[in-house]
């Protein structure tokens, strides 16, 4: 059975059906015992599974992140909610430096089953320290799993995957697609980490698109439909482990790769897609790839700044445009 | 009573305080039996190191702070945990977890505790639920989550945190300290304060020597101890697990203790003047082991013969070691990219459907733009 439900309602209840279907699950994190419900996606958790299970914890990510790992490694599954990403840099040395390589280290008879929602702010004002993405940062190191679903079906079906796996993993949620719909499943499901999808057909163009960019890409994907350009949008949905094979049958049809991705443009996940997209398939490529993405500087508060900041619909055509007529 | 710090104990000079009280005889005997065996191992790691040069990775001995392990591998249960900084090897065998897969692993072989992949200072034996690395602080924190598991689930378990001095400049151990005393948890930090954090003493990082007065203030029941005194050590921690059991935890335990040899490697780093020959003197007067050796034989409770045949037991322990790490095999893996994330998920097997969807409607506005 579905149904259609938002983004912030499915994540919701992935964490109420994981809590269910097993009493290990736990949720850490700031406020994630308020009414509030961290914009919708933790609503209720409280007053259905306690104060044990749910659990508002200090100013202080590191321990929070360090608790959790140790937590996993005693049994537990647990769940830390990051209400901005910025704030999950206070974690880095157990991400990195124990997270990361525990299962390494212990020559893979240790492993962490510990996740990690961090939302990705935009818009009115939130301004470089409450706007940062950083998945190349996570996708680069070994050891973590990193989602970022951009719709409301692969929200839940990787938040599942992630609880009920075996892998330290991040989800990186776009504040912007919370209020978004899908259909989404009514029983616990999974969507695997490594498997990008397809979302539309086309011959003319492989359109990579990563978390918010994705609905644009669709969208842009229409409008040059109408003008006898087909192009074929792939969501990338797992940067780590991230589907090369399923980006390279794409690009072997079409012959030409764009990348949009929600982050800085330099040294990010789009030069990666495009680097080994080419170590393929360099010499058949009928265009130069194109990246679009946030320019090379921090978030700006002034709305005036904010607005031209993110590309929108102008800039993915004129971006496309050019490829098209190089 | 001396007030405990380490001006004092210096100031101390000989140590001729350690009384056996009424702890139970076989109980002292194997806390003799373990310092011992733990300096010799410590002790023959050091000789072979250098030339044979086999031992291919920092290996940070802990010889002259023996007791402090010993006291921990005579209380510590098989389904408690112990986590530990990078002088694990007391740790280690505290948690008795065997001297061939210590001595593998520092060959970097794949009978090694870890398959010959973390070393030394990475060291873990997760069947014996004994964790160390290297980052300091690191293992204190994630001993923490351990406690929280046991707690949430009413287990008896309890969780053993060992590290230096220099771990608690580090922000997370407050962060730790704080969330520990806040959910009352399980857990016993032990302390070893050895006045030195590679080549810095103590009173150059942090204002005075007061460790224990500062984590007490977070409400956390805290203790000193002389920690070449076997017994006293014994007793204080033997204490605080009878506490944590009664009426919960944390408990919190400072043992002033001291470093015979360099932070890292076999050789001695006196060269750099870091610290004065005569502190080392005096600190080496006070053996952990020498001191209670001297009260045992004194009663009568051990003789030479009791000493001579133990040593024998020992050095066989130790050379079969040494064998059995030269004679494994090094680890040869193909694929070394498949060792960093697991290649099963059987509960997400089992609880979860493969339902697949592609139906998502990209014309639908973004989420409303608000304050947060």
């Amino acid at each position: 059975m579905m149904r259609k439900i938002t983004f912030a309602n499915a994540i919701n209840e992935a964490l109420f059906q994981s809590m269910e279907l097993s009493q290990d699950v736990i949720v850490l994190g700031q406020s994630v015992d308020n009414k509030s419900g961290i914009f919708g996606t933790t609503t209720g958790l409280h007053d259905e599974f306690g104060s044990d299970r749910v659990q508002d914890f200090p100013n202080a990510e590191n321990i929070m992140t360090s608790t959790a790992t140790g937590s996993a490694l005693a049994g537990l599954r647990p769940v830390i909610i990051h209400q901005r990403l910025d704030f999950m840099i206070y974690s880095l040395d157990v991400i990195v430096n124990w997270m990361s390589l525990w299962r390494f280290k212990s020559n893979g008879k240790s492993g962490l089953p510990v996740t990690i929602r961090a939302i990705v702010g935009k818009g009115w004002g939130q301004g470089p320290q409450h706007s940062k993405s950083l998945h190349a940062w996570f996708a680069h190191l070994p050891g973590i799993k990193v989602a970022i679903p951009s719709t409301a079906y692969d929200a839940k079906g990787l938040l599942l995957e992630s609880i009920f796996g075996e892998d330290p993993s991040i989800i990186i949620e776009n504040r912007s697609l919370f209020s978004m719909k899908d259909n989404v499943p009514e029983a616990p499901y999974r969507v695997r980490f490594g498997k990008s999808i397809k979302r539309r057909n086309g011959n003319d163009l492989t359109l990579v698109a990563i978390g918010d960019m994705v609905p644009l890409a669709l969208r842009v994907a229409e409008y040059f439909k109408d003008n006898n350009f087909d192009i074929e949008v792939i969501d990338l949905r797992s940067a780590s482990p991230l589907d090369h094979k399923s980006i390279i049958d794409s690009v072997t049809k079409t012959k030409r790769l764009a990348i949009a991705d929600p982050a800085w443009k330099s040294v990010g996940l789009a030069s990666e897609i495009i680097t080994f997209v080419y170590e393929s398939l360099g010499s058949e490529m009928k265009s130069n790839p194109i990246r679009i993405c946030l320019p090379d500087s921090h978030t700006p508060v002034a709305s005036s700044l904010e607005s031209k900041y993110y590309p929108n619909e102008e800039i993915f055509i004129s971006s496309i445009n050019k490829l098209i007529n190089n | 009573m001396l007030d405990l710090n380490h001006e004092n104990i210096l100031k101390m000079g000989k140590y001729s305080s350690l009384s056996l009280d009424n702890v139970n005889i076989d109980t002292i005997k194997s806390l003799y039996k373990f310092m011992y065996r733990l300096r010799l191992c410590e002790q023959s790691l050091i000789d072979e190191y250098h030339p044979a040069d086999e031992m291919k990775c920092p290996v940070h001995f802990c010889v002259g702070q023996e007791a402090i392990p010993a006291v921990i591998s005579n209380l510590i249960s098989e389904n408690d945990y112990l986590f530990s900084h990078h002088r694990s090897h007391g740790y280690f065998l505290a948690k008795k977890a065997p001297m061939k897969s210590l001595f593998a692993e520092l060959y970097g072989k794949e009978t090694g505790a870890s398959g010959g992949i973390a070393g030394s200072m990475d060291l873990s034996m997760p069947s014996v639920n004994f964790y160390a690395g290297a980052i300091l602080s690191g293992a204190i924190a994630i001993a923490v989550g351990v406690a929280l598991s046991n707690k949430l689930n009413k287990s008896k378990n309890l969780v053993f945190a060992g590290f230096g001095e220099g771990a608690t400049e580090e922000g997370i151990f407050w962060e730790a300290i704080n969330y520990a005393s806040l959910k009352k948890l399980p857990i016993i930090f032990i302390c070893e304060n050895n006045k030195y954090s590679t080549y810095s003493p103590q009173l150059k990082r942090q204002l005075d020597d007061n460790i224990s007065d500062k984590v007490s203030s977070f409400g956390i029941r805290t203790d000193k101890v002389y920690g070449n005194d076997v017994i006293s050590v014994f007793k204080t921690i033997n204490a605080a697990i009878r506490d944590i059991r009664y009426s919960g935890g944390p408990h919190f335990i400072e043992a002033y203790t001291y470093r015979w040899n360099g932070h890292v490697g076999p050789e001695n780093d006196d060269l750099i003047e870091y610290r004065s020959i005569k502190e080392l003197e005096i600190w080496k007067s006070n053996d952990p082991i020498n001191i209670l050796e001297k009260v045992l034989m004194n009663k009568k409770i051990i003789s030479a013969e009791f000493k001579s045949k133990m040593i024998d037991e020992i050095k066989l322990e130790i050379n079969n070691s040494f064998k059995f790490a030269k004679n494994s095999n090094f680890p040869d893996i193909d694929n070394i990219e498949k060792l960093n994330l697991s290649t099963e998920s059987p509960l997400a097997d089992l609880l979860l459907k493969e339902i697949d969807n592609n139906e998502f409607d990209a014309n639908q506005p973004d989420a409303k733009l608000a304050p947060f």
